[in-house]
């Protein structure tokens, strides 16, 4: 269901008439530089979102900032943080809507995802439930444990969607080699392109509607 | 223009790099090795942010520029030494290609810009609390003038050139955070019809592989953007209400620039991929 919807998304939403014509997906991955700003615009945003996140959370850990108050640092930094935020999210559906099926089946994106899951999370019960008494410590060099741990989980989980981000351009386990059957299952590589293929080479390609086209031994 | 231009004879040795330690190790590790690069971008540009903005007379203005430095310090070398040291790792498991880069001329024409105007420049001010001394004049002023033929190379660079795009967007911006009540709102109403406009001419009014043109309207509507952007922030600094501690006019243009040269660099390094 979801992969029938993201190959319209790729192959089929906006196409014209005639063999050359291209979606509005295929024409954006093909684009002479646009997707490059997008992908360049993503990347650089981090500077931002990301930079500014760190020290809000090395001020929690009581390692930066030991003299700002900690409503200070996150009333004036946020805004900062949260315009870096949403031009990441908006150039990164960009990028997701330029090859909706290749990041699908790629296993770094998948992790991202999880830890973009575990980090907004870890912002809501930070928002309800750490700072519901944050005046209390405000002003503390040393702030209480609950703090801490919510700046180590967003310290982890950002520099991990970090990490997964850059590895999405990498093959490393790319659907179609022969890799471990586990991989294979995580990126549901049989509805792939190149199928999944085991460690002794037996390959298994399915359609869209989960019909098996191909089964058999890699030449 | 690249460093295989100025230094022709030295392609044998480029060539060898990655095949001796440390890019043999580099090379095989080299994703996680470019992260770290990132990482260090990350922490190098959240304190140079903060800090640059502090001066402009945005962001945390409760706090002194000298205790805002004093507090960003550590990180803020952190993040310049783990992009040295992580530059150069993974330089030497790539070397032929940055060799024939003009991206990457500008990546260190950028670092070298930033680093001087951060250090040179940007220090000594905010250790002031926002005055020029002497030495922090001629930091700066040396600073700009790299970072001038910095923007000059990426200007000229052809296929690289779409880059300056991340640097204009980072300005953009800078203006929108500074940028107060009425004039905030005209400016993002004129940024926003300049987008159409660039949009309208290179998909609407001009054919579709014109090149000539297109590349004529993406210059001339750039250079407006460009106008529109500092006349706004000059604008806002003209009839804002300053902050203590606020930078004079030079300190200003010095934090402004130590901003977009720290995006020029990773900007250009990004371009090293594409062109």
């Amino acid at each position: 269901m979801l992969l029938t919807f993201l190959d319209w998304l790729q192959n089929g939403l906006g196409k014209g008439k005639g063999d050359d014509a291209q979606s509005w997906s295929q024409a954006l991955l093909g684009s002479l530089n646009f997707w490059n700003l997008l992908e360049g615009t993503h990347l650089l945003m981090l500077m931002l979102f990301a930079g500014t996140i760190m020290l809000v959370d090395l001020r929690l850990l009581g390692v930066a900032f030991k003299n700002t108050r900690v409503s200070v640092i996150s009333n004036k930094v946020l805004p900062l943080t949260v315009a870096g935020f949403v031009l990441m999210v908006i150039t990164g559906l960009g990028l997701f809507f330029a090859k909706p099926v290749p990041y699908y089946h790629n296993l770094w994106f998948r992790l991202k995802l999880v830890f973009l899951a575990v980090a907004m999370i870890n912002i809501v019960i930070f928002h309800y439930k750490v700072q519901r008494d944050q005046a209390a410590w405000d002003s503390a060099v040393a702030t209480p444990a609950k703090a801490k741990l919510s700046a180590v989980a967003s310290l982890a989980s950002w520099v991990l969607v970090i990490l997964m981000g850059r590895l999405i351009a990498y093959n490393f386990v790319e659907c179609g080699k022969p890799q471990a059957d586990w991989i294979n299952a995580v990126q549901a590589c049989e509805t792939s392109e190149h199928g999944a293929q085991s460690l002794d080479h037996q390959i298994i390609i399915k359609g869209l509607d989960g019909k098996i086209k191909f089964q058999g031994k890699s030449q | 223009m690249k460093f295989s231009i100025f230094f022709p004879h030295l392609r044998p040795w480029i060539q060898s790099l990655d095949k001796f330690w440390p890019g043999s190790m580099v090379k095989p590790n080299f994703a996680y090795w470019e992260v770290l690069h990132i990482l260090s971008l990350v922490m190098l540009g959240g304190c140079a942010i903060l800090l640059a903005l502090r001066l402009i007379g945005y962001g945390l203005t409760e706090e002194k520029p000298s205790d805002l430095y004093r507090a960003t310090r550590p990180w803020l070398l952190t993040g310049v030494i783990g992009i040295v040291v992580t530059g150069i790792l993974i330089g030497t498991a790539n070397a032929e290609r940055l060799y024939d880069s003009s991206a990457f001329l500008v990546k260190m024409l950028s670092l070298l810009s930033g680093i001087v105007l951060t250090y040179g420049a940007l220090r000594p001010i905010a250790l002031a609390d926002g005055k020029v001394t002497t030495p922090a004049l001629i930091g700066g002023v040396v600073g700009l003038l790299i970072a001038a033929y910095g923007f000059w190379v990426f200007f000229t660079g052809g296929l690289i050139t779409p880059g300056l795009f991340h640097v204009l967007t980072a300005a953009v911006l800078i203006v929108a955070f500074i940028t107060q009540g009425r004039l905030r709102l005209v400016y993002l109403v004129g940024v926003a019809l300049m987008l159409l406009a660039l949009w309208s001419a290179t998909h609407v009014f001009i054919k579709a592989g014109d090149m000539a043109h297109s590349d004529l309207a993406n210059e001339v509507l750039s250079w407006i953007l460009v106008v529109w952007v500092a006349g706004c922030a000059i604008a806002q600094g003209l009839m804002g209400r300053a902050h203590s501690g606020e930078g004079t006019l030079f300190a200003k243009v010095v934090a402004y620039a130590v901003i977009l040269v720290w995006v020029a660099g990773g900007a250009a390094g990004r371009w090293i991929a594409f062109a």
